[in-house]
C-alpha cells in the first residue's frame, strides 16, 4: 500500500520534470531572440551578444535547463516583455483570482455532475432525453456559453454582472481571495458582490466538466445499480433513493472522481477563454493577453503553474482512491 | 476523456438491449447523421455555396441578419454566412487532420509496443503515460504560442498532444490479439513478421480506433475553435469560426449576431458529431 503511494508520487515527480522540460524546449523554439527583445531593435550586436552571455544563453542546453529548473523551483520566471515586470510579481496578483474562480467552478462541476449522473442512470421515462441534453451540453463551445450567460442574465434580466471581479476596487485583504477576505473583515456587501461576479464565469467553466463527470458517473452507476448487491438491497425493501445513495453512488464514484481530476485539464484551458470574455483578472486572462505580444516568459509560466497544479491534483486523486478503494490496490 | 468512455463501453453494452427498447430507435441519431453529412457537403462545396467572397467586404458593416445577408454582416462588412461556410471547412479539415495524425503516430507506437512486447513495450508505454498525464489542451496553447500562430501550427500542436490516446488503445488491442490462437497459427505457419504485424494484428485494432476517432471529432472541433478564439489560428481576415467569434466579442451587446452566429455553428457541428460518435459507439458495443 505505502509502496504504491510512494510509486505514484514518484511518477508525479517524473511528469513534473517532463513538464518543465517541455516548456523549456518550447522556450528554445521561440523565433525571437530574448536578448534582442529585451534590449530593443537599436542595440548593437555586441551588446546583444554580451547580454546573451549574461543570461547564460551561450552555455550548453543541458546546463541552461538545469539553471532554468533552479529558477522555476524558486519561483523566478524572468521578466515579461509586455508588462516589463517580473512574471512572478504579475502572477502573485493574478493567481488568487483564478484560484477562487477555479475552486467555485470545480465545486459546481462536481455537484452538477453527480446530479446529471443520478438523473441519467435512474430508471424513468426521461433518461433518454437526458442523454441528448448531456451530449448537447458537451458540444457547446465555452465562449458561446459565456455569451449566452452575459446576454440573458446580465443584459436582459440584469440579475448578475457580466464583467469584472468586484465593484469594490479599493478593497484589499490578506489572502487576495475576495470571498475569504471579505468574511475576515466582516464586509458582507463585498462578499455578496464577489459572489454575484463569480456565478456566471464559474458556471460557464463548470458546465462542460459537469456533463463529462455526469456521463461517466451515469455509466458506472448503471453497472452498480444492476449488480447483485443492489438487487439484494432492493429485495431487503430499501427504497430506491437509499439504494442509489448508499450502494450505487459509493461504488460508482471511483471513475467519476478520476474523471473530475482529468477534467481539470479542459477546465484550465476553458479558464483562459472565460477570463478573457469576462475580463476576470486571473492568470488565464494574463496568458491570453500575452499571446498577441508573443510574451513566452508569461505564457510558459502560466503553462507551468496550471500544468503542475493539474499533475499534482491528479496524483492526489489517485492516492486518495488507493486509500479509499481496496480494489485498486491489487 | 474519450478513452475513459471507451473503457466503459463493454459495461454499458450489457444494458443496451433494455435501453434499445426503451428509447425510440435512434431518431435523434439519424437526424444527427443527416445534418453532419449536410454540413460536410457544405464544407466541401464551400466556394459554390457561399454567395460572397469571404475575404472581400460584401455590404455595409453591422447589417443585421435579413434577406440580403442571411446571417448579417460584421464590423468590416464581410458576409457572415459566406465566412461561416468557409469556417466549417477549416473546422472539419482541422479535426480530420489531427485525428488522422493521431491514428498514424499513435498507431505506429501502439503497434510496436504491443507486437514487440518486453522492454520496448514498457519504455514506449511509460512515455505515453507521461504524455497522458499532462494537460493536453493547455499544452497545445503553449506549443502554438511558442512556434507562432497559424492554422498548420495549431494542427501540429494539437496533434502533438493528441496521439497518446491512440497509442494506448492500439497497444491494448494488439497485446490481446497477439496471444490469440490465430496469431499463433500464423506464426507457426512461417508467415513473415511484417505480414503478421500489418495483416493480422493491425486490422484487429481498427474497430476500437474508429470508435475513439468518431468520439474525438466533436471534442477536437471545440478545442480547435478555442485555440482559434485565443488568436492562435490563421491570421486576422481568415474565416475561422473561433476567431470570427472572438473578433466580434466587442459587438456582443450591440450587434449580437457577429460573435454568436459563428459560435453557434461550432456548437451545431460539435453536437451532431458527438451524437453520431455516441451512436456508433453504442452500435459497436452491441455487436461485441
Amino acid at each position: 500500500m505505502l509502496r504504491l503511494v510512494v510509486r505514484r508520487l514518484g511518477e508525479m515527480l517524473v511528469v513534473l520534470l517532463v513538464l518543465t522540460a517541455v516548456v523549456f524546449v518550447l522556450r528554445q523554439l521561440q523565433p525571437a531572440d530574448p536578448a534582442r527583445v529585451a534590449l530593443g531593435g537599436r542595440a548593437s550586436t555586441g551588446a546583444v551578444e554580451e547580454y546573451r552571455r549574461e543570461l547564460g544563453f551561450d552555455k550548453p542546453l543541458l546546463v541552461q535547463y538545469v539553471t532554468y529548473l533552479g529558477n522555476v523551483v524558486q519561483g523566478d520566471f524572468q521578466a515579461s516583455v509586455r508588462t516589463r515586470r517580473p512574471v512572478s510579481e504579475d502572477l502573485a496578483v493574478a493567481i488568487p483570482a483564478t484560484l477562487e474562480l477555479a475552486a467555485v467552478a470545480l465545486l459546481a462541476a462536481v455537484i452538477g455532475g453527480v446530479a446529471l449522473g443520478v438523473v441519467g442512470a435512474a430508471k424513468w421515462r426521461g433518461s433518454a432525453v437526458v442523454r441528448g441534453v448531456m451530449i448537447f451540453g458537451a458540444s457547446i463551445p465555452v465562449f458561446l456559453l459565456a455569451y449566452g450567460g452575459i446576454l440573458i442574465f446580465s443584459r436582459r434580466l440584469g440579475w448578475l454582472p457580466g464583467t469584472g471581479r468586484t465593484s469594490y476596487r479599493e478593497f484589499h485583504g490578506p489572502t487576495g481571495l475576495l470571498l475569504v477576505d471579505s468574511l475576515i473583515e466582516g464586509r458582507f456587501d463585498v462578499f455578496l458582490d464577489a459572489l454575484r461576479h463569480l456565478i456566471l464565469p464559474a458556471l460557464t467553466i463548470a458546465l462542460l466538466s459537469a456533463v463529462s463527470i455526469g456521463r461517466v458517473l451515469r455509466s458506472s452507476l448503471f453497472t452498480t445499480l444492476h449488480a447483485p448487491y443492489a438487487r439484494t438491497a432492493r429485495a431487503k425493501g430499501l427504497p430506491e433513493r437509499v439504494v442509489i445513495a448508499r450502494h450505487g453512488l459509493r461504488n460508482a464514484s471511483g471513475p467519476a472522481i478520476s474523471m473530475a481530476g482529468l477534467q481539470l485539464g479542459l477546465m484550465f484551458a476553458g479558464i483562459v477563454i472565460v477570463e478573457t470574455i469576462f475580463a476576470w483578472p486571473g492568470i488565464g486572462w494574463y496568458m491570453a493577453q500575452s499571446i498577441p505580444t508573443n510574451d513566452f516568459a508569461a505564457i510558459g509560466a502560466v503553462t507551468l503553474i496550471l500544468g503542475a497544479l493539474y499533475v499534482v491534483i491528479n496524483a492526489l486523486v489517485d492516492v486518495l482512491q488507493m486509500v479509499a478503494d481496496p480494489r485498486i490496490r491489487h | 476523456m474519450a478513452a475513459t468512455e471507451l473503457l466503459t463501453t463493454k459495461v454499458r453494452s450489457e444494458g443496451l438491449g433494455l435501453r434499445r427498447l426503451l428509447r425510440s430507435p435512434g431518431l435523434l441519431d439519424r437526424f444527427a447523421l443527416f445534418v453532419l453529412v449536410a454540413l460536410i457537403l457544405v464544407a466541401i462545396f464551400a466556394p459554390l455555396i457561399a454567395p460572397h467572397d469571404p475575404l472581400i467586404p460584401a455590404g455595409p458593416p453591422l447589417t443585421p441578419p435579413g434577406r440580403a445577408f442571411w446571417f448579417g454582416t460584421d464590423q468590416i462588412g464581410y458576409d457572415i454566412f459566406s465566412r461561416v461556410v468557409f469556417g466549417l471547412r477549416a473546422s472539419l479539415v482541422g479535426a480530420f487532420v489531427v485525428i488522422l495524425s493521431g491514428i498514424v503516430i499513435g498507431g505506429l507506437i501502439g503497434l510496436t509496443a504491443g507486437a514487440v512486447g518486453g522492454w520496448v513495450d514498457s519504455a514506449l508505454m511509460r512515455t505515453t503515460d507521461v504524455f497522458l498525464a499532462l494537460p493536453a489542451p493547455l499544452l497545445a496553447i503553449a506549443v502554438v504560442a511558442a512556434i507562432g500562430p497559424g492554422f498548420t501550427h495549431t494542427l501540429l500542436a494539437v496533434a502533438i498532444v493528441w496521439w497518446p490516446w491512440y497509442a494506448r488503445i492500439v497497444r491494448g488491442e494488439i497485446t490481446a490479439l497477439r496471444h490469440r490462437p490465430q496469431t499463433e497459427a500464423a506464426k507457426l505457419s512461417g508467415i513473415s513478421r511484417r505480414r503478421i504485424w500489418f495483416r493480422h494484428l493491425l486490422p484487429g485494432s481498427l474497430p476500437a480506433v474508429l470508435v475513439l476517432a468518431t468520439l474525438d471529432v466533436g471534442g477536437l472541433i471545440l478545442i480547435l475553435a478555442g485555440l482559434s478564439f485565443l488568436g492562435l489560428g490563421a491570421p486576422a481576415p481568415a474565416p475561422e469560426l473561433g476567431a470570427m467569434s472572438a473578433q466580434g466579442l466587442r459587438f456582443l451587446l450591440s450587434s449580437w449576431w457577429i460573435p454568436i452566429v459563428p459560435a453557434a455553428f461550432v456548437a451545431i457541428l460539435a453536437f451532431v458529431a458527438n451524437l453520431v460518435g455516441d451512436g456508433i459507439r453504442d452500435l459497436m458495443g452491441s455487436m461485441e
